[in-house]
């Protein structure tokens, strides 16, 4: 299998604090990974460091081969988490401008900028100034410069932020676009579900540090599966069934009959409810869910978050 | 290299699209045109006929004071037409041809008057062209009534039939009386004065030749100024123009003192003779070669010249480093800077940056030299011999050299200072606040521009030369007088080994420096990031 990026122990520090500390993973060619992590986890100095606009203060990367992407950047696209274009300049020029500096001809640049506008709905407003682009506008087509060269490997920090539904969608679209081209595509993100939809590899950082490297299912599994029940009754006799680890009352509802029960990978639900019909335990509701990746994010980094926001 | 070359190529084509870079273009041929054409457009528009109101109860001196009136706006008059002749005739003509067909046409017509150029003074035997004779033209001539018309009309005969009809100017200062009945009774000065007044505050016009006129003055001669020689009183609510003061103070006096000269008996005709005697030195240079060290006028623009290239050379830099600045500010504050850094690094772009806005500077100042030439061309000829001289001056390669290297040197320290500057601000505000000290420190070489001329290898001059901040300025300022050396090397040198080293010092603060958001980094911080990275 090829690999796109390799880290190997790369740390950064900025005076004392440990942005990125000893952090370590590959990224085959050709996926779809999720970056994921609190605020303040590192993950855009760590997708800056990948660019060399910072150099890590220890440990090395490889990107599509090359010890630094500075020999590479003509096959590397890159969309900041803190967008911006020039105001003056119009949607056409800006895409053209960036695309020159990947190594575009202009001529070239400036037909495949036309293309790109027409082909995500901006045909119209292709000759107008970007200060006078909406936001949404104004981000697709940063996004579009970020492609226009058609890179090998792109990086979006935080692409869906400030987009409505539609254009969520829109985005998921293009992300997808880029894998069926070929290109491997590292994307951070907040919402979860955006990664949930179209990753094949999620990184989750946390105060420096990876805590999960490994697909959807991987991550799923790292908390335990429940099944949440309503009653009045005692429920004494369910935590009996093998493979049920535990019970608790979920966050925020302490009083009432609700309940989330913890059980094991190889309890099948439909024991539990078994063994309620068996012991007479009216159940007001049953429901079994597999956890999101939502859960498993709060299960992980929960405390963290917590203390990154407040921080 | 490659990616440098695209960023200075948007930079530039970014920058002189803007409206600012335009009116920076245009408005310095405004300037240089408006300079030399608005002397002559407010004498032959904005200065109107002055009336003023002559109080001469003595009958006596107001007609000394007349007789002076009338000399000035005929010298006026008069040299009006020896322009217009000059501008309206052929140029093979006014030169050479008339001067003695001229006197001939003159003295029949002074015969024919009664009068010879012998008698009055005759101002062409030192004149080389029709325009020195308006300048020699003696007193009698305009104080002569019919030798004041012989003149006229035979310069006016110079005058091709094709050329326009020439308008006599307006008279510079007009006698009017006051209003009939207004001063009955009025004996003593302050009923005068009293009753006057409004018409000299503007509140009332006073009529002349059948026209409305403001009052712009009112002089009243005492009777026994002569003897007294105090009490001569000059009204007006026109400070700032004293011609009239200035001419009435002075023939009286000139009046006052030939009486004076005949009451103990003197002969006046010595006196005039005696004062009309004028020395004056020729001057020379003695590093000027073997046998044209005579100072001329050319000289006196070439010791000058320099101040404005100083001037050109301070705008320039400032408006395009300011230019560097704002672009690096809004690259940061929009957060372009981040895609941009995906794509070339900070160095390559700080380069592009700097060669970009060079190439405008470079736009920008070709632009003001080729109008300043293109101007001073149009302006050459035989009645403005010294655009024709600074012309010349301009166009030497002692000036336009040095001026091209002290730009760029210049240009490049003081980039790499604002580049630095901008990369550390988050906000045009921000930067502002770092301005305040920078454009103190650089006023010095404004301040002391008009100096430097005197004494362009004095102490002063030396110093400031040898401080790389002021080195363009002080040495393009010097670069008429021959500066040593010594300094010209070792200044150049100094100031090149200070613009690599500030070069080295802004890629650092640049590289560290467009990424940081928030906070102003402290002096300790700069320090820092100039020891690592």
């Amino acid at each position: 299998m090829e690999i796109a990026l390799t880290l190997d122990s790369v740390s950064k520090n900025f005076g004392d604090f440990k942005a990125v500390d000893d952090v370590s993973f590959e990224i085959p060619a050709g996926i779809i990974c999720g970056f994921l992590g609190p605020n303040g986890a590192g993950k855009t100095t760590t997708i800056r460091m990948i660019l060399e606009i910072l150099r890590p203060s220890a440990g090395s990367i490889t990107v599509l081969g090359a010890p630094s992407a500075l020999e590479v950047r003509d096959r590397i696209g890159y969309l900041p988490e803190e967008k911006g274009l020039y105001k003056k300049m119009t949607a056409v020029g800006i895409i053209t401008y960036f695309a020159t500096l990947k190594g575009m001809r202009t001529s070239t640049a400036r037909k495949k900028a036309r293309a790109l506008l027409e082909q995500y709905g901006l045909g119209d407003f292709a000759d107008s100034k970007c200060e006078a682009l909406s936001k949404g506008m104004s981000q697709k087509v940063q996004v579009l410069a970020s492609m226009v060269h058609d890179p090998e490997f792109v990086i979006l920090d935080e692409p869906f932020s400030g987009l409505d539904p539609v254009n969520q969608q829109v985005m998921e679209e293009v992300i997808r676009d880029m894998r069926k081209r070929g290109a491997t595509v590292i994307f951070s993100t907040h919402v979860m579900s955006h990664a949930e939809r179209i990753c094949e590899r999620i990184l989750l950082m946390a105060k420096g540090k990876i805590i999960f490297d490994g697909s959807i299912a991987d991550a799923r599994r790292t908390i335990p599966r429940r099944v949440l029940i309503s009653t009045d009754a005692s429920i004494e006799a369910l935590l009996g069934v093998e493979g049920v680890l535990g019970s608790r009352r979920p966050d925020g509802e302490e009083d009432s009959g609700s309940w989330e029960i913890l059980i094991d990978d190889d309890l099948d639900p439909q024991e539990l409810l078994r063994s309620a019909f068996d012991n007479g335990i009216a159940l007001e509701s049953f429901q079994h869910s597999e956890p999101t990746l939502h859960d498993v994010f709060v299960h992980l980094v929960g405390d963290d978050a917590k203390i990154a926001e407040a921080r | 290299m490659k990616r440098s070359l695209r960023v200075a190529v948007r930079e530039y084509l970014e920058n002189i699209k803007t409206k600012g870079f335009w009116i920076g273009i245009l408005i310095f041929p405004l300037l240089i045109w408006g300079m030399s054409e608005l002397p002559i457009l407010l004498e032959e528009k904005g200065i109107p006929t002055r009336h003023f109101i002559l109080i001469d109860p003595a009958e006596d001196l107001g007609e000394i004071v007349e007789r002076r009136v009338s000399r000035i706006n005929r010298r006026r008059e008069l040299t009006k037409l020896f322009e217009h002749v000059m501008k309206h005739g052929k140029q093979d003509r006014s030169s050479a041809i008339d001067l003695e067909q001229a006197q001939e046409q003159l003295e029949s017509l002074l015969e024919e008057a009664g009068s010879s150029l012998d008698e009055l003074g005759n101002p062409f035997s030192a004149a080389s062209s029709l325009a020195k004779v308006a300048d020699l033209l003696p007193d009698q001539f305009l104080e002569n009534e019919s030798a004041f018309k012989a003149m006229k009309s035979m310069v006016l005969s110079q005058l091709p039939a094709e050329a326009p009809p020439f308008q006599v100017p307006s008279k510079k200062f007009q006698r009017v009386w006051p209003p009939e009945g207004l001063l009955d009774g009025a004996s003593e000065t302050k009923d005068i004065e009293k009753r006057l007044k409004p018409y000299l505050a503007g509140k009332k016009l006073i009529t002349s030749g059948g026209e409305e006129k403001e009052l712009f003055a009112l002089v009243i001669i005492p009777e026994d100024l002569p003897q007294t020689r105090k009490g001569l009183r000059f009204w007006s609510s026109n400070l700032a123009n004293t011609d009239l003061k200035e001419a009435i103070e002075d023939s009286i006096t000139k009046e006052v003192r030939s009486r004076e000269f005949i009451k103990r008996n003197i002969d006046i005709q010595i006196i005039a003779e005696v004062t009309s005697i004028r020395l004056r030195s020729e001057n020379f240079d003695p590093r000027k070669s073997e046998g044209e060290e005579k100072v001329g006028i050319k000289d006196q623009i070439r010791q000058w010249a320099p101040v404005g290239f100083v001037y050109l050379l301070w705008i320039a830099i400032f408006s395009v480093a300011q230019m560097l600045l704002n672009n690096t500010i809004e690259e940061k504050s929009s957060r372009v800077m981040e895609v941009l850094l995906s794509s070339v690094t900070a160095f390559e772009l700080m380069m592009g940056k700097i060669l970009g806005i060079a190439a405008v500077g470079v736009t920008l100042l070709s632009a003001w030299v080729g109008s300043l030439v293109a101007i001073l061309a149009l302006k050459a000829g035989p009645d403005a011999q010294w655009a024709f001289d600074l012309l010349a001056v301009v166009l030497t390669a002692d000036l336009l050299v040095p001026f091209a290297i002290y730009f760029l040197l210049g240009y490049l320290l003081y980039a790499s200072i604002f580049a630095s500057l901008g990369s550390i601000c988050n906000t045009i505000k921000d930067a502002q606040n770092f301005m305040g000290p920078v454009v103190l420190i650089l006023m010095v070489p404004l301040v002391t521009m008009a100096f430097i001329p005197e004494e362009p290898n004095g102490t002063l001059a030396r110093i400031l030369s040898w401080i790389p901040l002021y080195t363009p300025f002080v040495m393009m300022n010097r670069a008429a007088a021959s500066p040593p050396a010594f300094d010209l090397w070792g200044t150049s040198i100094l100031l090149l080994v200070s613009v690599v080293l500030m070069m080295f010092a802004a890629a650092r603060i640049f590289r560290v420096g467009i990424l940081r958001t928030g906070q102003l980094p402290r002096v300790v911080e700069l320090l820092r990031w100039l020891r690592k990275a």
